[in-house]
């Protein structure tokens, strides 16, 4: 199966500015957890420049879950709030900086390109 | 939900008890302790002795205290009872409860003090909606506590007891014994935690005792910061103020953004953020506390939608409708996470965002926020028009659990032809044009002087000129002269006269050259009660005078309409509508509830409540505020505040004082016409201005 997660991060990282991400400064990291083993990845923001690293350092907000649920998250799966209230997700650290995140996840694939815009993109400067 | 119950709140954790301060529960009955959408406790009786307590009297101390005076026996008739028990609670990450016993007799006395306690953790959707649960409960007693437990899967709720008194534990509850002198008194604090293990840790004692602190401090620096009111007619001053304590209970911080607050709906089933009432709420309460529209757009924004998710009628730039945080939502057995099913919260998003500039100066948030008021502004042009005619409509995607009218009149009969047919889907109600073309025009305004992109703001101009032309072309019934409720999916009007007249009014979309007429349907005798303007006319199909939406009168959407009448120059219409609501708040004791009876005044002679409205409800808590600003005139023009009043008669002489604002403070101060021959009356009412002078003559 596709490792759908670590495509999620590279792609994020390659986008180097993301307008929805401007109200956020700080670190999140990222701990995947598949039986004994921790994978971990780490998000940079800094006011809508996003960095991804898999680096093991101090996070202002560290999100921890299963690999198979980061998984279904980056392929529109599952919502990434409902995970989180269900406490399959946990959370240490500023949880606005989650809110702020999830905005990035994708929504259910088969929806996902149903619409096409006429007009230019939302909200562009 | 009857009015014998006591209730006390802070943010989304409420407690709702009997007289007595027990609760017991049945699943469909909104009382128990709640926090984030779970009810944590379902039962809660103190007993003496094996025998319930009689309620003497309740003290609500605050919003979120309350004391209970009790004695034992259960009889009608309690003659010289030897014993006092007081109860008081406070809420707070759930509730501490300061249990007092005293002995007024001459002779020692041994008791057994007893609470019981449990709980059946429901979802508020599953009160509401009578549903069965799906998790496993435990009850056990650990490090001297008892700990009541729900589990399913992953999810987790708990409810953790302690006393700070020795207490025999078991699994359904404490017992103290009690030994008690010759006019002894003996004391124990009761703690009932509501914990939460996702989001967020509960704090401590000595940290909850801080907070409390804070509370009570927070609640009179609440009150000193609003503007003072002076006023001849008593039963204002009493609205105004219950207004502004009430507004200080509903504000909300969600648990993932602590720290911040904005107006939840209204208790009991909506103690949560909405986009629609967070918005309207916010612009009633702008001349009072424009702090509560600055945190509603920072955290409005921060949810506001960025993907396709039928499931959540989801779409980029939408903003929510509704957050719930309990165990159908986790499950996705609702869509509330948040849920975005609201056809107006996107516009009325820019609308507050250029009202809020208006009166503060603030432009920081205005360019903080430019991301998120271009992506709602586009939400309208791209998303919102489902059938290609250019206006606004709606369909849910969500055939399951999704809301099927997503304007402010959301129940499922709200919307009908004169006959009372309901018309299909896409439906494109005639308010969510007029807040689209408002949207466009603000966001035009913060385009070219705050955005520097007059590009954008000739472009907005243009897209509402065309809107507002075409508008009054399509949705104006021209053989009684009033706008249609809606257009359906086909664009034929759906012709019934409602309320939502006025809000076109507010929005500004009505060609002069049509107010008038509009005018004269909204104050006549089909619309206008007395007591305020109905959902719907009287002769309409549907029409019930206490049916939700289709004949209620609801304060919110009266001091709207107030508002929007003065825009169009209707002073004594809008003082008329000041008139009848604050005359119907003076009977609710200042807190008006949700909607009330569509019923002639002069049947009732008092307004009659509707069935199980909310109360408090956050925007019929700030509808008094935006009548005040009303009768006033308040508004900012540059960087001043202009004052224009025209106040009801019975008023004679009205000002508020320190009115925040880009200004700084400034004064209002208004003269009013009073009956000198009505003076003696109990219970003044206010009246229309001119109705002194026209029984002098």
């Amino acid at each position: 199966m596709a490792d759908s997660t670590a495509e999620f991060f590279r792609e994020l990282g390659r986008r180097g500015h993301e307008p929805l991400l401007e109200k956020a400064v700080g670190i999140v990291r990222f701990d995947l957890v598949e039986g004994k083993r921790t994978d971990r990845w780490l998000v940079t923001l800094d006011k809508g420049d996003v960095s991804v690293s898999r680096k093991n350092v101090a996070a202002d907000c560290v999100v921890r879950g299963e690999r198979a649920l980061f998984d279904a998250m980056a392929r529109g799966d599952v919502s990434g709030m409902a995970a989180y209230l269900r406490g399959e997700l946990t959370l240490e650290g500023d949880p606005e900086l989650l809110v702020l995140v999830q905005r990035v996840l994708p929504g259910p694939a088969t929806r996902r390109a149903r619409r096409t815009r006429t007009r230019g993109g939302s909200g562009q400067r | 939900m009857s009015d014998d119950l006591v209730k006390i709140l802070d943010g989304n954790t409420f407690v709702v008890s009997d007289g007595r301060g027990d609760i017991e529960a049945s699943l469909t009955d909104p009382t128990g302790l709640f926090s984030s959408d779970t009810r944590f406790l379902s039962k809660w009786v103190l007993t003496v002795d094996g025998q319930r307590l009689n309620s003497l009297s309740v003290d609500n101390l605050q919003y979120f205290e309350t004391r209970f005076f009790l004695v034992p026996g259960t009889g009608t008739v309690y003659v010289d009872a030897k014993l006092s028990v007081i109860r008081q609670r406070a809420v707070g990450d759930g509730f501490r409860e300061e249990l007092t016993i005293l002995n007024h007799d001459n002779t020692p006395v041994d008791l057994k003090v007893r609470v019981e306690a449990a709980s059946d953790f429901a979802d508020l959707f599953e009160v509401k909606d009578a549903l069965e649960k799906k998790g496993k409960y435990t009850s056990r007693i650990e490090d001297g506590k008892l700990l009541l437990a729900y589990e399913r899967e992953t999810f987790k709720r708990s409810t953790v007891i302690s006393a700070t008194s020795p207490a025999r534990i078991d699994e359904n509850g404490l017992t103290f014994d009690v030994r008690l002198e010759p006019h002894g008194e003996w004391t124990t604090q009761i703690d009932v935690a509501a914990t939460v293990p996702a989001v967020g840790k509960r704090s401590g004692g000595s940290a909850r005792k801080r907070r409390r602190k804070n509370m009570e401090g927070n609640l009179e620096r609440w009150l000193a910061d609003a503007p003072r009111l002076e006023c001849d007619w008593e039963p204002l001053r009493t609205t105004y103020r219950r207004s502004l304590v009430d507004l200080a209970a509903l504000r909300f911080s969600p648990s993932i953004t602590p720290g911040k607050s904005l107006p939840a709906a209204g208790l009991p089933w909506f103690m949560t953020m909405f986009g629609r009432d967070s918005i309207f709420t916010s612009l009633q309460a702008l001349p009072f506390t424009p702090e509560l529209a600055a945190t509603t757009l920072r955290t409005l924004g921060l949810w506001q939608g960025t993907r396709i998710d039928d499931f959540r009628d989801e779409d980029p730039g939408r903003i929510l409708h509704e957050m719930r945080y309990g165990e159908m939502t986790a499950f996705e057995e609702r869509p509330h996470s948040p849920y975005y099913g609201c056809a107006d919260a996107t516009a009325l998003y820019v609308v507050l965002l250029d009202e809020y500039e208006r009166w503060t100066g603030d432009k920081k948030l205005v360019r903080e926020l430019e991301y998120e008021a271009r992506a709602a502004l586009n939400w309208i042009d791209e998303y919102a028009d489902l059938t290609g005619n250019g206006y606004v409509s709606y369909r849910r995607r969500n055939e399951k659990t999704g809301l099927e009218n997503q304007c402010w009149k959301d129940s499922w009969d709200s919307i009908s032809y004169r006959d009372g047919r309901l018309p299909a889907f896409p439906r494109a109600t005639c308010e969510l044009q007029g807040y689209a073309y408002d949207a466009k025009l603000r966001g035009a305004r913060l385009a070219r002087e705050i955005w520097k992109d007059p590009k954008l703001a000739d472009e907005l101009e243009k897209q509402a000129a065309d809107l507002k032309r075409r508008f009054n072309r399509d949705f104006w019934v021209e053989s009684d002269a009033y706008f249609a409720l809606a257009l359906d999916a086909d664009g034929n009007q759906v012709d019934a006269l409602s309320s939502n007249n006025g809000h076109l009014l507010w929005s500004g979309i009505v060609e002069k050259s049509k107010a008038k007429a509009v005018v004269r349907h909204l104050m006549g005798p089909r619309l206008f009660s007395g007591w305020g303007i109905r959902t719907l006319a009287e002769g309409e199909g549907r029409f019930n005078p206490i049916g939700y939406h289709v004949g209620t009168v609801w304060p919110f959407d009266n001091s709207f309409i107030a508002w929007g009448l003065r825009r169009y120059g209707f002073k004594q219409e809008a003082a008329q509508i000041a008139a009848g609501i604050l005359n119907a708040a003076a009977f609710f004791d200042g807190r008006l509830p949700e909607a009330f009876g569509g019923y002639e005044q002069a049947e009732t002679k008092y307004p009659v409540q509707y069935p199980t409205a909310c109360s408090p409800q956050a925007w019929s808590t700030g509808a008094p505020l935006l009548l005040l600003r009303t009768i006033l005139g308040l508004e900012p023009i540059g960087n001043h505040l202009v004052v224009d009043p025209a106040l009801p008669s019975g008023i004679g002489a009205l000002a508020l004082l320190d009115i925040p604002g880009r200004w700084g403070r400034v004064d209002a101060f208004a003269r009013g016409e009073i009956d000198l021959n009505r003076r003696r009356e109990l219970q003044p009412q206010l009246g229309a201005p001119g109705q002194v002078a026209a029984r002098r003559r």
